[in-house]
């Protein structure tokens, strides 16, 4: 094993990270998954447990996490906190009704000590709904900006149109990267 | 240091066939010496991996980019089986190429990189762009997209979710402002409901605070919420997303979706079409049948929904609150084939 074999293994070891997407049940967690991966949504069932992908973006190997958010499921969340290096917050826009619900589960999840030095991505899904609230609406709504403790950011997006999943995982990668890759 | 010890040692003979001698070793020197970087130079050549060039990436990586897009181009005209079958090969073909790229992330010049992913990106562009082309997903394309941006941003209330959708213009090319408030009934009682095709088509519908009414939906909604909703009779045309249904007690449903997301829900009937799964979380008493309502543009519905009508799967329902495999959740049921509505007459 040369020396340019173990500086490749040691960078690509590196170049891994470890993404948590949690949010209340029927937001589109999986549905956003399978579609950044490329996979038929038409087929998708609540999710009883969990889903992870490993999945290739930009020269970094994403280990993404889909944990169902059904009531009886959020106590669960907590065993998948370890060495998390980002979590995305999946929100449901057009469904008014449990914004409360949303913002009281985020907010707790912030606290979490071992959620501490990850960088938080909200996706406001479902922006293809007609009834859909904005991204704004939705930040306020959470009170997204009382949050100091963490890198935050919104994105508007539509899980099953696609749109701007990438550019809020290309976000999220970034600030991961600037924060542990320095090299890069 | 050989070299001059040994010629020391011969200046010491200084003899005649001293200097032909000197001649030879030098010789021969030169030949070891000759020898020795040859091997050194194979020796180097079978270290370094014919995979780490340049010119190696840059082949595979065009020729790779050539093949997936040859496979796109052939996909217009070609019949449905066929385009599904070539973009699945070009989805597979570009994720390799995405590997082989990042594998070869350590040896490529910043320029290359960007270059190659650029090329990528593009690929993945136009793979998606095909896929739209060639096999149009119908459920998800929004007539109205219009909602503003500037949209003001609604109080969580439930009182005031007013029917603003009765006043959209038939056509359902709705404007901006009245685009932002969802469609739907709330605080109703012992009154009979109904919404067309016009006014749901593709939107999201809620019903919140009912009591005693029948409702006809009429149509297809991309998704349906139903909240506190007590003795009722709710039916809706296919619903292409999920229905969400929570608080609902003494009330019979009925609706095709492709998800069924039941929560705090008691005594209530469900006759229903599932493509995917139906779940229940928090409910006792929850009964379920399959979906057997009709109207004249039902079929139409179907098509605008993109349900599959042949896959129906209302007898699999997860229980959140029952996980025991084997024994059957005790908080719902199948109802019984004899004691099934079939009359849905108002």
């Amino acid at each position: 094993m040369g020396l340019l074999t173990i500086l490749k293994k040691m960078k690509q070891k590196e170049r891994e990270m470890r993404l948590l997407m949690l949010g209340l049940d029927n937001a589109g967690k999986t549905t956003i998954l399978k579609k950044f991966n490329g996979e038929d949504v038409s087929t998708i069932s609540p999710t009883l447990g969990f889903n992870i992908k490993t999945l290739e973006h930009r020269g970094f190997k994403l280990n993404i996490w889909d944990v169902g958010g059904q009531k009886s499921l959020r106590s669960y969340w907590r065993n998948y906190f370890e060495s998390t290096d980002g979590l995305v917050w999946v929100v449901d826009s057009a469904d008014r009704l449990r914004l409360e619900d949303c913002r009281q589960e985020l907010s707790s999840l912030l606290l979490e000590e071992r959620l501490a030095g990850a960088t938080l991505l909200v996706f406001a899904n479902k922006q293809d709904l007609p009834g859909a609230l904005s991204k704004e609406a939705i930040r306020e709504a959470l009170a997204l900006d009382e949050i100091k403790s963490h890198h935050w950011c919104i994105i508007g997006c539509s899980a099953v149109t696609g749109e701007n999943l990438l550019s809020g995982v290309d976000w999220l990668l970034d600030d991961i990267a600037a924060r542990i890759f320095t090299a890069d | 240091m050989d070299v001059t010890a040994e010629i020391s040692q011969e200046d010491g003979f200084a003899g005649e066939s001293g200097a032909a001698k000197i001649k030879e070793r030098l010789e021969k020197r030169n030949q070891a010496r000759i020898e020795d970087a040859e091997r050194r130079k194979e020796e180097k050549e079978s270290q370094s991996v014919a995979e780490e060039k340049d010119e190696f990436f840059s082949k595979t990586f065009s020729r790779e980019r050539v093949c997936i897009e040859e496979l796109l181009s052939s996909c217009s005209g070609a019949d449905r089986a066929v385009v599904t079958q070539r973009l699945e090969e070009a989805t597979v073909k570009t994720v390799q190429l995405q590997k082989f790229l990042n594998d070869s992330v350590l040896f490529l010049t910043q320029y290359e990189l960007r270059q190659s992913q650029a090329a990528l990106q593009k690929l993945q562009a136009s793979l998606a762009e095909t896929r739209e082309t060639a096999l149009p997903k119908k459920k998800f394309a929004f007539r109205a997209r219009t909602k503003a941006a500037d949209k003001v941003s609604a109080p969580v209330s439930d009182t005031a979710q007013a029917d603003v959708a009765t006043s959209a213009p038939a056509s359902g090319e709705v404007d901006g402002a009245a685009a932002s408030e969802q469609c739907g009934f709330s605080n109703m009682d012992n009154e009979f409901l109904t919404k067309t095709s016009e006014e749901i088509q593709k939107r999201d519908v809620l019903l919140t605070h009912l009591s005693n009414c029948k409702v006809r939906l009429v149509g297809s909604p991309s998704t349906l919420h139903l909240k506190h909703i007590d003795s009722c009779e709710i039916l809706c045309g296919p619903v292409s997303s999920s229905v969400f249904v929570d608080h609902c007690r003494n009330s019979t449903l009925s609706f095709p979706c492709q998800q069924l997301r039941t929560h705090n829900t008691k005594d209530t009937q469900v006759y229903l079409h599932v493509t995917s799964r139906a779940i229940i979380e928090d409910c006792h008493g929850v009964s379920f049948a399959p979906f057997s309502w009709s109207y004249p543009t039902l079929e139409e519905d179907f098509s605008v929904s993109g349900l599959d009508k042949d896959r129906n799967n209302w007898t699999q329902v997860d229980d959140f609150n029952w996980l025991a495999a084997g024994t059957p959740s005790p908080n719902w049921t199948v109802i019984p084939e004899p004691d099934r509505k079939t009359n849905w007459d108002p």
